[in-house]
């Protein structure tokens, strides 16, 4: 029962045997901004929007299996469209199983943020409601993707926390729709793929900004400390401390204990994943040891003394692999226990000396005991080694080389598609670059030491041959700085909305690369030396620290770390990538001055038609990194994947030569307008790096640019093709409106061959173009995709 | 039944019951290039010197050569006038029936396939042979790609009988 009490004294008379109970006491929330269309989005909110996007991006579906093996009255054969038992045909089941790995990431992102404000409560020993949300003086607009999608701008944890108990709920209510016998047609599983997403962006932002604000993680503030990383950077002579995962409060206490008992000298502390960002976060004596794709690659060394793992990208053999080696793991999360025993209760000297006894590992779940196990586990250890070498001697790697019989069973098993034993010839000729060299394309999966008929252990023969790179992998990487400054919006809003700077390139997700670490740094430092913004996070932005310029800097030396053109920026972890959405909706709010409350579809609008923005997950491998590609796409930004990309299943590619996909409505005129495909697609796989960058430079371009940002944006676009493809791209040509989208120095010649290739008519005495864009270009154009937004206008908050 | 003898070149890449038939003659390809109204060759990155010269001959017998990844580089400087595509993209404009093709003359109804990266071609392959009906998509390269609808076997180590079949083929066009 609800009592409402209004304006007024109350008086109980003789108050007896009544007793009175105040559960939550409902605060209004402060009228920050007007409340949007949209708070709390159910799954068929924003669906018109979804649909709006599978018009234009139409699902392209590369199934990965033909069947369906998920209900009693299968399998089922799905082959060529074919309906299963259940009705369900191979495009929708593929769109259900896109749902499927979506709903896992999203899981994953959100399940961390819960444990994140358990954990904040256990170790800082307040209540969510007494830790405010406060990013500092300089941004106001705290948590967009939060505000944007619920209406709340968040005062203390306690107001994420009611967002968050928003995100687990959309879950359990998409995860029902993917059962047996509900959802029936693909677009929408698209559409609920995006619901989805959408919450794991304001699931990662809720776990990030908590952990910021309890941990006193960096607030957005550029020149950020250089961490180190790479293999070469643990120190060998200590006791190394390897912690795997995501989630840092573990990670935190072991920082704590090393410096409260002045033990940086004999302890290392270094991770694998996103875990040693957010450490690094918390102390930058932290290192980096690596991406994803060198988990095993460190394990497999012999380094550590002592494996943490906490969630989410750690191997499911880390038993096997650490057991090898005689390793202990200290599990410390219950999503990742590995059959271990339960030790939480126990005194930790109790678990150190089990750990030290030769058992394979222990769980903990206490974050708070985590730093003396792993330490003085580690410590302990350490002192009975002597000096740390390879696994294998001289004598085992040749005579596991010439073992070798040329099976070609390796190469089959490896994803990579490395040829192993032509590299283990080689190597027994005398020849060991090519095992080195394809040290770093080998993503360690371990897949081909399980078919060798010799038992050869090939992770440890590639970390032998590669052991002078191994120890001399010392990079660096700015420390995860977390939010985009608001001040920093002020900025750059115009220039990015203009075209002027000609793109935002988010560099995130994991490390299952094509070709090796570097096409990481290749990437980066293109876009920022042609002063396009770029920021990072995750796998991507370790890996690309590995290398350095003809000048010894690291990319991270080399650029500032601002939210600006000809910048690197690091934002931290996977979860920190949700200030890139949130970057996004700031432009919208601070430079546009658009109603960002509760107010979803209009800013996603925004964003598609207006900001030059494109997503590049270069190794993306989880089902985490398919849920952030599809939010990122749900908000309007294109996101080009690495080739085993296409394994996902569904990408979003666009028809550009269908006239009627490409249709905007002009504000400024009241027409339909038919636009240039811009962007072209939403997600798309590129084969090789050198097909990445132009790619990447075209999905910058968006109907709103002016001229003048056209032309550069068209400048870059031409350049990349000749420089990476040795070509004028097939299409430039649908991105001019009028002659002055041209660039400058070129214009005279690209006008002969719009004149001479596509029968465009010139008139050569003005140098103008007479005859031939698909559409003229007009200073106020004013698209929208939204015919809401095109009838009743677009929800200013600009004074009047 | 799948008439497939040959383990797919990633292990694991059984797609289900309908895999490629497996080729060990380039006949039966120069036939359904020859009987084919619009034929295509896509050529990916994955590519030796030797290869590109009959990619070369496949050109000069009229087969329309699109390059993908970056291949058009190599193909370019091998005097070879190809076309260029994004496979990805190239794979959802394969599978609208309305595309017009790269010559306006309609979309393709034999599509050659070699040189992509094994994984990503495998996964066009996968799309147009489930939801392009009116294409038969035919691997003729140096690995067995189950999705495609006939596909040469495990050649990657036997490099002269691999390009003997591509010169069979060339011969018989």
């Amino acid at each position: 029962m609800v009592l409402e009490l209004r304006k007024g004294a109350i008086f109980v008379d003789e108050l007896r045997n009544i007793s009175i109970k105040i559960g939550e006491v409902a605060e209004e929330e402060e009228e920050w901004a007007p409340m949007g269309p949209t708070p709390f989005p159910q799954i068929e909110t924003l669906r018109n929007w979804d649909f709006t996007l599978l018009k234009r991006y139409k699902p392209s579906y590369a199934p990965y299996c033909d069947m369906c093996c998920l209900c009693t009255m299968g399998k089922c054969d799905l082959t060529e469209n074919k309906r299963g038992a259940c009705g369900i045909d191979l495009m929708t089941q593929t769109a259900r199983i896109v749902d499927i790995a979506v709903a896992i990431g999203t899981s994953c992102h959100t399940g961390h943020g819960r444990h994140m404000l358990h954990d904040i409560e256990h170790i800082t020993g307040k209540k969510l409601e007494e830790i405010p949300v406060d990013l500092g003086p300089e941004i106001s607009e705290v948590a967009p993707v939060t505000q944007l999608i619920t209406g709340i701008k968040p005062k203390t944890l306690a107001d994420l926390e009611k967002a968050l108990k928003y995100v687990e709920e959309q879950i359990v209510q998409v995860v029902s729709a993917i059962h047996t016998g509900q959802e029936g047609s693909y677009l929408d599983y698209e559409s609920k793929a995006f619901h989805l997403a959408m919450m794991d962006a304001l699931g990662k932002e809720i776990a990030d900004i908590s952990q910021i604000c309890a941990f006193n993680l960096p607030k957005g503030e550029s020149n950020q400390p250089l961490i180190e990383v790479g293999m070469g950077t643990l120190d060998r002579r200590k006791a190394i401390v390897l912690v795997i995962g995501h989630h840092a409060p573990p990670a935190f206490n072991i920082a704590d204990y090393i410096e409260n008992n002045k033990l940086s000298d004999e302890v290392d502390l270094a991770g694998i994943c996103c875990t040693s960002h957010d450490v690094s976060r918390y102390w930058p004596m932290s290192k980096i040891a690596g991406s994803l794709g060198r988990q095993l690659k460190v394990v497999r060394s012999g380094l550590p003394e002592i494996i943490v793992i906490d969630e989410q990208c750690i191997r499911a053999d880390i038993l096997y692999h650490a057991g090898k080696l005689g390793i202990p793991v200290l599990c410390t999360n219950a999503k990742a226990m590995h059959g271990l025993p339960d030790m939480t209760k126990k005194d930790p000297k109790e678990v150190i000396k089990y750990l030290l006894d030769g058992n394979p590992g222990a769980v903990v779940l206490d974050p708070l005991k985590i730093g003396e196990i792993a330490v003085e586990v580690a410590r302990a250890r350490r002192k009975k080694r002597g000096e740390i070498k390879p696994v294998l001697t001289e004598e085992q790697f040749m005579s596991y080389v010439k073992a070798c019989t040329q099976c070609g069973n390796c190469t089959i098993a490896c994803p990579q598609k490395i040829r192993i034993g032509e590299a283990m010839d080689a190597a027994e000729k005398g020849n060991r670059k090519i095992l080195e060299e394809k040290w770093d394309v080998c993503i360690t999966c371990g897949r081909c030491e399980q078919v060798c008929p010799k038992k050869i252990p090939i992770i440890d023969v590639f970390n032998y041959a590669a052991w002078n790179r191994i120890i001399n992998e010392k990079g660096k990487v700015r420390r995860g700085r977390g939010p985009i400054r608001d001040s920093e919006i002020r900025k750059v809003g115009a220039p990015i909305v203009l075209g002027t700077i000609p793109g935002v390139i988010a560099l995130v997700g994991c490390s299952n690369y094509p070709n090796g670490t570097k096409d990481a740094y290749t990437i980066m430092n293109e876009f920022a030396s042609r002063n396009y913004i770029v920021v990072t996070s995750g796998c991507m932005a370790m890996d690309s620290g590995l290398y350095r310029d003809e000048e010894g800097n690291t990319i991270y030396e080399k650029y500032r770390d601002d939210f600006d053109g000809g910048c690197v920026a690091n934002l931290g972890s996977c979860i920190s990538n949700s200030h890139i959405y949130g970057a996004a909706i700031k432009v919208a709010r601070i430079f546009a001055m658009r109603n960002i409350r509760a107010n979803f579809e209009e800013i996603a609008d925004y964003i598609l038609n207006r900001l030059g923005a494109c997503g590049v997950a270069w190794g993306a491998y989880s089902q985490k990194a398919a849920a952030i590609a599809t939010a990122v796409n749900r908000f309007g930004i294109p996101v080009v994947v690495g080739p085993h990309g296409s394994k996902y299943r569904r990408a979003f590619l666009g028809l550009p030569y269908r006239e009627e996909d490409w249709m905007v409505y002009d504000v400024r005129s009241g027409q339909k307008v038919r636009v240039e495909p811009a962007p072209q697609n939403l997600f798309v796989a590129a084969e090789t790096v050198e097909e990445a960058i132009p790619l990447i430079a075209k999905l910058c371009f968006r109907p709103n640019d002016t001229d003048k940002g056209r032309a550069i944006k068209l400048t870059h676009y031409i350049d990349l093709s000749l420089k990476y493809l040795g070509r004028m791209p097939d299409d430039w040509h649908l991105y001019v409106r009028t002659e002055t989208d041209l660039p400058l120095a070129k214009r005279e010649e690209l006008l002969k061959e719009l004149e001479e290739k596509h029968g465009w008519k010139i008139d050569w005495s003005r140098k103008k173009i007479v005859e031939g864009p698909i559409r003229p270009y007009h200073a106020g154009f004013n698209p929208t995709c939204v015919e809401r937004l095109f009838r009743e206008g677009f929800s200013s908050l600009a004074k009047k | 039944m799948p008439r497939t003898i040959e383990q797919p070149f990633d292990a694991a890449n059984i797609p289900g019951p309908k895999m490629a038939t497996l080729l060990e003659r380039g006949k039966p390809v120069a036939l359904a290039v020859k009987r084919a109204k619009h034929p295509l060759l896509i050529v990916g990155p994955d590519i030796t010197p030797p290869m590109v010269e009959r990619v070369k001959k496949f050109a000069e017998k009229g087969v329309t050569v699109v390059a993908t990844g970056n291949a058009i580089r190599r193909l370019t400087s091998a005097g070879i006038n190809a076309r260029y595509a994004v496979l990805h993209e190239l794979a959802q404009f394969l599978v609208d029936p309305n595309w017009k093709g790269f010559d306006g003359k309609g979309n393709y109804d034999v599509v050659l396939m070699m040189g992509n990266l094994y994984y990503h071609g495998s996964q066009v392959l996968a799309a147009i042979k489930n939801f392009a009906p009116h294409i038969r998509a035919i691997s003729i390269d140096r690995y067995y790609h189950p999705n495609a609808a006939l596909s040469f076997g495990n050649l990657w180590r036997k490099e002269e009988d691999y390009l003997a079949l591509l010169d069979e083929i060339i011969a018989e066009l």
